[in-house]
């Protein structure tokens, strides 16, 4: 049976701090809830996500749908976006999770990576340095998601072709921009007696008849 | 908030529709969809213009098809049953949207999930009851056993299905894009409704826009896919392809697992080695000679079992006639697209093995009922239960020539409260959707009484027990013994019955 892997990276730097973080807790668990409606990617769909500031955090390694319990995600108050490191930690995830095909052994299929970010990477060097990575290495799909007006989608474009951007990073855009990625998610699985003679036995009383 | 739209018939500029557009439409792959006021119907916006050849098929498929299906025999069955079959074209703002009706409130999932109510409300999606993880007793998301159904109930399901194609191929048409995903299924009420038809092939005139689904597509689509639409050597969607599609289906439904997902890697790329697997280098997992596509049990996900293990539930326990049409279908057809069995076949086949059916002596069987397997001691294949005392077997025979009877190749396991119909007394009946309301109603029935199992007459005018040569008149019962012989009508077609007790030894 192939998986289909999904990772998230979510930016958690302070910039999120307060209605942002909420909104996107509030949409992560209506994608989740969505998902889990669906037989299709219930039937193959693994997810894990990995939160990033300072520190890199893999908040729910590569874990099966149905098995799957998102906890409230949180961020500090300040502090860098790390998201280079982020990268470089996803990538050795990737390496080690991801089941590739072998002459006795199916793969799986290629991996989606979802990357959300309000601002720019901090560790720019070691973002140039990932982003070539990322492109270089087989995913299914790279998408990135800018939100608000201090993320910079320029940067984001380094890393993919598919830059989504969102005005705000409020409830409802947020929810709108998880529920299209459900879709993306989801697209990649497609496509008797008389009684007179009192001697006889009782009629049935239920039919089972196919016609 | 209300906001009422009415629309115009492209058919019938006289003919208007309305819907309520909250704002917030049910969205499908390429369609929005509104409810009307009453709910009676859904207006469907296609999201991209269409183009003229386009809309004429629209057209087409509710204009003249349509009146097609109106006008012709079982009708009603089709039209209210098996099909939601596109009502109308519309055009708003410039876009096209057709008129379906709602779909039946047997449809839409009482309970859904065995625990939560994440689906409670929503379509009864086919995937729901093909995969095998959803039917999974350990499966955290699993679907509620009162929404399940048994075995029985799946063969009614396939007999509808079977029963559409079989009418859009009789009508010229191709399904082309065949799947779980476009079929509503309802194990309780036994009930299947084929979907989103607005994309119907009319060879020649309007061609397969779609390839299919994945999992459904067949082999030589698949592997002529990198091709020009244009070349001649593409394979596109058509009848051949349905009757590929339509197997994939049943087999799905039956044994919940995928005919030709096995163990086998073609390629080390994913895509690449998925593409070879299902198009050009596709093989029946369980083949009988060649088993390179086994599939390995220890890869499978833990949820899929016991389906996934196909030494435990080989396709065979479906019987002798679908173990033939899968055999047809997924060996001899799978590359010979011609060798492929047309609907008709399927559902004789499938209707056939009803009549071979058992019901399961365990109460707390998954399945609850099985095909005997024309052993002398039969059980249950899902849960291993021993039938438990004799089980009568009738054979029918035909009249050749004047005194010589031969065997029809069909067979009635009798069961308590099993019924006996005039398809199985004359066999210029047959049983399909255009049966006559006359012969839907039994003749006789079949019950375990006072020790013996009897056959009770109840309409059968000349049914005559020929191994005593005495008339059995309506109203009178004939106990059935090993080797008895029972004619069951003089007219032309009659048949004759012998009876065979098996399982002896267990009682």
């Amino acid at each position: 049976m192939r998986r289909l892997p999904v990772y998230f990276l979510l930016d958690t730097s302070g910039s999120m701090y307060g209605e942002p973080i909420q909104a996107l807790n509030n949409a992560l668990s209506g994608m989740i809830n969505t998902l889990r409606s669906d037989a299709q990617a219930l039937d193959s769909l693994w997810i894990s996500i990995i939160t990033f500031d300072r520190e890199v955090k893999e908040v729910v390694p590569l874990t099966e749908l149905v098995q799957f319990r998102l906890p409230e995600i949180t961020c500090p108050q300040s502090g860098p976006t790390n998201t280079g490191a982020a990268l470089d930690f996803v990538m050795n995830k990737v390496r080690q999770d991801v089941i590739k095909g072998s002459d006795t052994q199916k793969g799986d299929w290629k991996p989606l990576l979802f990357l959300f970010t309000d601002g720019k990477p901090s560790d720019i060097q070691l973002y140039h340095e990932k982003t070539a990575e990322v492109r270089a290495f087989d995913f299914g799909a790279v998408v990135g998601c800018a939100a608000g007006h201090l993320a910079n989608d320029a940067m984001l474009k380094q890393l993919t072709d598919n830059v989504v951007h969102l005005d705000s990073a409020d409830s409802q855009t947020l929810k709108t921009f998880f529920k299209w990625v459900s879709e993306t998610i989801e697209q990649g699985n497609k496509s008797q007696g008389t009684g007179e003679v009192s001697k006889l036995p009782p009629p049935p009383s239920e039919i089972t008849v196919v016609i | 908030m209300m906001n009422i739209v009415t629309v115009r018939s492209v058919n019938d500029p006289n003919k208007t529709y309305q819907f309520n557009d909250n704002g917030e439409p049910m969205r499908g792959g390429i369609k929005d969809v509104y409810f009307s006021p009453d709910k009676s119907y859904v207006v469907a916006l296609f999201r991209d213009k269409l183009d003229e050849n386009q809309k004429e098929r629209l057209k087409r498929i509710t204009n003249y098809y349509r009146p097609q299906i109106q006008n012709k025999e079982a009708a009603d069955y089709f039209l209210e049953e098996v099909f939601r079959w596109p009502a109308d074209v519309v055009e708003h703002r410039g876009l096209t949207g057709i008129i379906v009706p709602t779909y039946k409130g047997k449809f839409f999932f009482k309970q859904g999930h065995e625990t939560g109510d994440l689906i409670k409300g929503k379509e009864k999606n086919g995937k729901w009851f093909a995969a095998a993880k959803f039917r999974n007793e350990q499966f955290p998301l699993r679907v509620a056993k009162a929404e399940l159904g048994n075995w029985l109930s799946y063969f009614q399901i396939c007999v509808n299905l079977v029963r559409g194609v079989k009418k859009m191929h009789a009508m010229g048409l191709a399904h082309s894009d065949l799947s779980y995903n476009n079929v509503l299924i309802d194990p309780i009420e036994k009930s299947a409704c084929m979907i989103d038809l607005d994309g119907l092939v009319v060879p020649g005139l309007f061609p397969a826009e779609v390839i299919g689904t994945a999992e459904f597509i067949a082999p030589e689509v698949l592997a002529t896919k990198h091709l020009d639409k244009a070349d001649p050597n593409r394979v596109l969607p058509s009848r051949l392809t349905d009757l590929h599609a339509l197997p994939v289906l049943i087999y799905m439904f039956l044994l919940h697992r995928h005919p030709l997902k096995g163990g086998k890697v073609h390629n080390l790329d994913t895509e690449m080695d998925d593409l070879l697997s299902m198009g050009k280098g596709a093989l029946f997992i369980e083949h009988p000679t060649d088993h390179s596509n086994r599939p390995k049990v220890n890869r499978f996900s833990k949820w899929d079992l016991p389906w996934s293990d196909i030494n435990k539930l080989p396709y065979s326990i479906t019987g002798p006639y679908l173990t033939e049409m899968f055999n047809r279908t997924f060996i001899e057809g799978l590359h010979h697209p011609q060798e492929r069995p047309p609907a008709e076949s399927w559902e004789q086949a499938l209707l056939k093995t009803v009549d071979l059916m058992q019901q399961c002596t365990n109460p707390s069987c998954s399945e609850g009922w099985y095909v005997f397997d024309n052993s002398t001691e039969p059980k249950c294949p899902f849960c291993g239960t021993k039938h438990k005392g004799t089980l009568p077997i009738l054979d029918f025979y035909y009249e050749f020539s004047p005194g010589v009877w031969k065997p029809d190749n069909s067979r009635l396991m009798v069961y308590n409260n099993q019924y006996l119909f005039n398809w199985h007394v004359d066999r210029n009946v047959v049983r399909n959707e255009r049966l006559d309301p006359k012969d839907r109603v039994p003749v006789g029935y079949f019950t375990f009484y006072e020790g013996q199992w009897v056959l009770v007459n109840q309409k059968l005018e000349h049914m005559k027990d020929l191994t005593v040569n005495k008339d059995v008149p309506v109203n009178e019962m004939i106990v059935l013994t090993q080797g008895k012989k029972i004619l069951l009508s003089t007219e032309e077609g009659g048949r004759l019955v012998l009876i065979t007790i098996t399982n002896e030894k267990q009682s």
